[in-house]
């Protein structure tokens, strides 16, 4: 999977949330997209997602352009949202056995049920996701896209509800998806744990992407690039 | 048929969380029969008046219980942003529309299902030999509120105070069905002949292809926005 984006802008009314940004994500790549909040990470994640439409400027996967009506290219897209985007009332089970059919994956149920032991979720098949913690929530979403098999997956600020398991469970999975020729794009402001993962960084700041480079040791543009957005407290080190 | 199975899917989903949340058809069913108890103890009909006051007072009775259906429709979608899941999801967003048309339907059969008998025993309505033909008429009436009201449910989702505005913009766009619903109503129920109700069987037959077809097409457009 190859994802363009081209001048990619976004309005809310009379605010921009994003302007003019032009990039491309190659297979394989791992990216941090960091910045400070309001700053338009949430707002380029849901316009690579199609949830949202660009104002001006357009966003390509393979060579395909990503408009309304392009249901197809959507299989290939998955986002990890802090909304979990579960429903409450059906069971872990029921909930993967929903996606994956919406998705058109035919995974039979033991493959859902592999899926659940490898969130650590095995325990907790029949449970309604509303009797579920907010991290075995999030272990179930991460569940859903082991069953959907995405090539693009975004994610915004997954670490927030993880326990220590948890987070290295989401960070193997990354590791692999990535491994596999997939990309990840992940906002965040858990800096030191995105970048120690991430083969490239994006800084946006109000809305205008003022860093893009990959990995590099050491990172000193970045260091003095993001230095001022870094959350109190948090330290980092290339 | 890719679709088919997608609205299946949906339609389970929502019948599935129907059975264990109850919320929509318990209120339905209980303003249902709360409306025809108070009609019955405020308005007295005559059996030689019943077709003139039966079909306006039974419509109203689904009117303001599918509108109360129509403001929990997307009650599922609203928690946990799950409509932003199905959105994600690589499928029309026609087959979303017609499978909460669907629910929509089968919800506001099965209150027709209590209602309509409920209706005749409480007015002491003699004619049940029509009532076959009634539930026809009201089938098609039922098609149509649901296909507006679907679409209008879904378009009004992100709006603030949605229960007050649901009715406010539904209820005029709805006149043409429901006119059309009582007068073949009353035609039926005074025995009249079948050229008399045609025009009005024509005009529901109408109305409900030409919005299910809208919605169907422009649902993308009203649930993204």
């Amino acid at each position: 999977m190859r994802v363009v984006v081209c001048e990619l802008s976004k309005a809310y009314g009379f605010l921009w949330a994003l302007r003019d940004l032009s990039l491309e994500f190659r297979p394989g790549e791992c990216v941090a997209l960091l910045g400070p909040n309001g700053a338009g990470k949430t707002t380029f994640l849901k316009l690579l997602a199609a949830l949202l439409y660009p104002t001006t400027g357009e966003i390509e996967l393979d060579g395909e352009k990503l408009r309304q009506g392009s249901s197809h290219l959507r299989s290939s897209i998955g986002f990890l949202s802090p909304n979990q985007h579960l429903y409450e009332n059906l069971t872990a089970e029921e909930n993967l056995r929903f996606f994956n059919s919406l998705y058109g994956k035919g995974k039979n149920s033991a493959e859902m049920k592999r899926a659940l032991d490898a969130v650590g979720l095995g325990r907790w098949t029949d449970d309604a996701v509303g009797a579920l913690s907010s991290g075995m929530k999030c272990r179930l979403a991460i569940a859903k896209w082991l069953v959907v098999e995405p090539k693009l997956l975004l994610l915004d600020e997954p670490y927030g509800v993880l326990d220590g398991s948890g987070v290295d469970l989401l960070e193997t999975y990354l590791k692999k998806l990535c491994h596999s020729g997939g990309i990840a794009v992940m906002a965040t402001h858990h800096v030191s744990r995105a970048l120690a993962l991430c083969s490239r960084a994006l800084i946006l700041h109000q809305g205008r992407l003022i860093f893009d480079e990959p990995r590099q040791e050491p990172w000193e543009n970045l260091q003095r690039a993001f230095g001022e957005f870094l959350p109190r407290g948090e330290r980092w080190r290339s | 048929m890719e679709i088919v199975r997608q609205i299946a899917w949906l339609l389970w989903k929502d019948l599935l969380l129907e059975t264990r949340r109850r919320e929509s058809l318990l209120a339905m069913f209980f303003f249902g029969t709360l409306l025809l108890f108070v009609f019955h103890f405020a308005i007295e009909i005559p059996p030689d008046r019943a077709a003139e006051m039966a079909p306006g007072l039974l419509s109203l009775a689904f009117v303001f219980t599918g509108t109360l259906g129509l403001t929990q429709l997307f009650q599922a979608e609203r928690e946990n942003h799950c409509l932003e899941a199905l959105l994600l999801c690589p499928m029309d967003r026609g087959a979303l529309y017609l499978a909460k048309l669907l629910f929509n339907f089968l919800l506001m059969l099965l209150i027709e299902s209590v209602v309509f008998p409920l209706f005749w025993i409480l007015f002491n309505l003699s004619s049940w030999g029509r009532l076959p033909h009634l539930l026809g008429v009201t089938l098609l009436g039922t098609i149509g509120f649901c296909a507006l009201g679907t679409l209008f449910s879904a378009a009004t989702l992100r709006a603030r105070a949605r229960e007050l505005l649901l009715p406010l913009v539904l209820l005029p766009l709805m006149i043409p069905v429901l006119l059309a619903t009582i007068r073949g109503m009353e035609i039926v129920l005074r025995g009249g002949e079948s050229y008399e109700l045609l025009p009005w069987l024509r005009l529901l037959i109408g109305f409900d292809v030409i919005f299910t077809t809208v919605g169907f097409l422009i649902f993308e457009w009203v649930v993204e926005a």
